[in-house]
């Protein structure tokens, strides 16, 4: 059975020193293999890093008892660990040498994270199979996109809006989704992000193939986000604006994950990942349950393609194929199943990983491929498994 | 007589040319316990499944309190109020014990995902509530349970499975409880202290109607007042444990035939 001692510390809810130092030790460790792997130039030190990292977490698979350490830490100093994890986001740009580069990556791993989280919605809490999480990206951008473009509407204003939409098609799959189950439920999604793909390749007024150009970038009190910022003296390149954006998303992503978790909608969700003939026996509409995690998927993932679309200026039909889908899948995977911070997490190795280390980007299929079986061999539950709910005694 | 609580009227079902379940008729009052034996296959556990939902007869009506809830789907006829538990036990076993019973009270509670997004006080508040009802619950059923109530549901032994089973189809506040074969997989010890566990359980909410499928014979002696053997899908026989297992055609159906002429 479970050693049950660490419980007594758990329940102790006063913050010690030391659960301090864990939280600081663990927060500022891993913004500095980040800030390390992010500006690290020679491969041979990359791969170094990337073997520190894989010793990390063998060490957590040998020894459970340093997780629940960390876990517990947390939970006690909670307010330390948002006050100082804040920080350390909001002043990570500063952190970066002024590095473009850099700072893009994080862009794009934190729109990713956005996506992964989203699909967590469905593939880690419900156990739903979804390869149409990029085209909701998609659909998000292009809506953004044309009315930014076509109508002069404010980016602020096309968040919600792209967001209502893709919503409205996320309902739209889930309604013949339902009539299928596994494998056939996949198929479904599977065609709905191809036939999502061809139109926007072929309706006249998303540009075709050649996609949208001169996506105009928000602006907010006057000051463009195309514009680099000056601060304390000191210059961010333009990226940091999208970097902050794509931060505060990410921010409510984890808020909305964390409460959907834990609710009886995120209960319902389980219940129907484990069973869901004794899901329908304790009340549940099944059918509901999965078209709200189609719907909950798409309007987060609607908010991504959004801001991606801004940050870009241009997108194409190219850039939400089903690969992006199975990438984001595999995010999901790699990262823990239903726990927020490994699927972040995920999302950060599997968009950093291939740009970092070019030798992967020419095979991007097998890379994601190779991940993905030995996790399944190595690690099933991921990085970071699934945690038990905490209820307020505890 | 005031209206059954549950009432089936030529309950039947067919599977292409088989006739799983045919013309059942069951009257239940509130209160009462009913419980249904009969050989393997004979068709009793397909009766819950027509029940509780989860099939769609072929023909023939199911009542509660009066109101026709035939066809209805699983989640509304849970909703309406007839909870259940499996043979083999379908609990959620990645979740802790808690969690299941709390998923058990999913219709007699409100929380949709704009309410746990836009108004998480209320959302947790609703979800701490429930989660104190169930612990209550599971020290109802079982205190063993209580003490286990935050790990998994799948580290559980047989009986305990079914007692977490019991405890979150009580969660539901249901006026029935239909108990698929409580005793299976389980030795007589076990089925004992899990008698005594139901009967508590039972003291505890004199309102609340069982319907229960059994096998073991001193769990059937030991329990209910009423008994209705089902064979081949049909009734054959209703009354009195004492009385009904003394007829001819009841033990020739249950006991074998060599059972009856010996």
């Amino acid at each position: 059975m479970m050693a049950e001692p660490p419980r007594i510390a758990l329940s102790a809810r006063h913050t010690s020193a030391a659960d301090v130092a864990v939280v600081a030790a663990a927060e500022l460790g891993g913004a500095l293999l980040l800030g390390l792997f992010l500006l690290a130039d020679d491969s041979r030190f990359i791969v170094a890093l990337l073997v520190l990292l894989g010793a990390g977490f063998a060490a957590l698979q040998i020894r459970p008892a340093i997780e629940e350490r960390i876990v517990a830490a947390f939970r006690n100093a909670r307010f330390t660990a948002l006050g100082l994890g804040s920080a350390i986001v909001l002043a990570y740009p500063f952190a970066m040498q002024g590095s473009s580069y850099a700072l893009h990556l994080l862009v794009v791993a934190q729109l990713y994270a956005v996506l992964a989280l989203a699909l967590n919605f469905q593939l880690g809490s419900a156990n739903i199979p979804n390869f149409a999480t990029g085209a909701s990206y998609g659909i998000g951008a292009y809506t953004s996109a044309l009315l930014a473009i076509d109508f002069g509407v404010s980016f602020w204003l096309t968040l919600p809006i792209a967001a209502v939409v893709a919503t409205a098609f996320g309902f739209l799959l889930g309604f013949p989704s339902m009539r299928t189950r596994e494998t056939y439920l996949a198929l479904v999604t599977i065609a709905f992000g191809i036939v999502v793909h061809q139109l926007l390749n072929n309706f006249d007024w998303t540009g075709g193939p050649n996609g949208l150009v001169g996506i105009p970038a928000p602006t907010i009190l006057g000051h463009s986000f195309a514009a680099p910022i000056e601060l304390f003296g000191a210059r961010l390149p333009s990226q940091a604006n999208f970097y902050y954006l794509a931060a505060a998303l990410v921010a409510l992503a984890i808020v909305s994950a964390r409460r959907l978790h834990d609710s009886r909608v995120g209960l319902a969700w389980n219940a129907l990942r484990a069973d869901e003939l004794a899901a329908r026996c304790q009340g549940i509409n099944v059918v509901w349950y999965k078209m709200l995690a189609f719907a909950v998927d798409a309007f987060l993932a609607a908010f991504a393609g959004s801001v991606y679309a801004a940050y870009v200026s241009y997108i194409s039909p190219d850039n939400f194929t089903f690969l992006v889908s199975v990438t984001i899948m595999t995010m999901v995977i790699v990262g823990g199943m239903d726990n927020t911070l490994g699927v972040i997490l995920g999302a950060f190795l599997l968009t950093l990983l291939p740009e970092k280390l070019r030798i992967f980007a020419d095979y991007r299929l097998l890379f994601v491929s190779v991940v993905v079986i030995l996790f399944l061999i190595l690690r099933p539950q991921g990085l970071f498994p699934q945690r038990p709910r905490s209820y307020g005694g505890r | 007589m005031a209206v059954p609580l549950l009432e089936t009227r030529n309950l039947s079902i067919r599977f292409g040319g088989l006739v799983a379940v045919s013309r059942v008729d069951l009257s239940l009052a509130a209160g009462e316990t009913l419980c249904i034996i009969g050989p393997n296959g004979a068709g009793k556990s397909t009766l819950f499944n027509l029940i509780s939902g989860i099939y769609r007869q072929s023909s023939g009506t199911v009542r509660l309190d009066g109101r026709d809830i035939t066809g209805w789907p699983a989640h509304r006829i849970a909703a309406a109020g007839i909870a259940r538990t499996f043979q083999s036990s379908r609990l959620f076993g990645d979740l802790t014990l808690v969690d299941n019973v709390v998923i058990g009270m999913h219709c007699r509670t409100r929380t949709g995902v704009i309410d746990a997004l836009l108004r998480p006080r209320r959302a947790r508040a609703e979800f701490e509530a429930a989660a104190e009802r169930a612990g209550e619950l599971l020290r109802l059923v079982s205190p063993g349970l209580y003490e286990r109530r935050h790990t998994l549901a799948g580290t559980l032994p047989q009986a305990d499975r079914r007692r977490l089973e019991i405890a979150r189809a009580l969660a539901s506040d249901p006026k029935i409880i239909m108990l698929d074969e409580p005793s299976s997989g389980m030795d007589d010890r076990d089925t004992d202290a899990l008698i005594e566990d139901i009967r508590l359980t039972m003291a505890e909410r004199p309102g609340l109607a069982y319907i229960i499928i059994e096998h073991d014979m001193r769990l059937v002696a030991a329990l209910p007042e009423r008994v209705v053997v089902i064979d081949y899908g049909e009734k054959i026989a209703e009354g009195h444990f004492s009385e009904v297992r003394l007829m001819p055609r009841v033990q020739e159906a249950y006991l074998g035939q060599k059972a009856a002429h010996a």
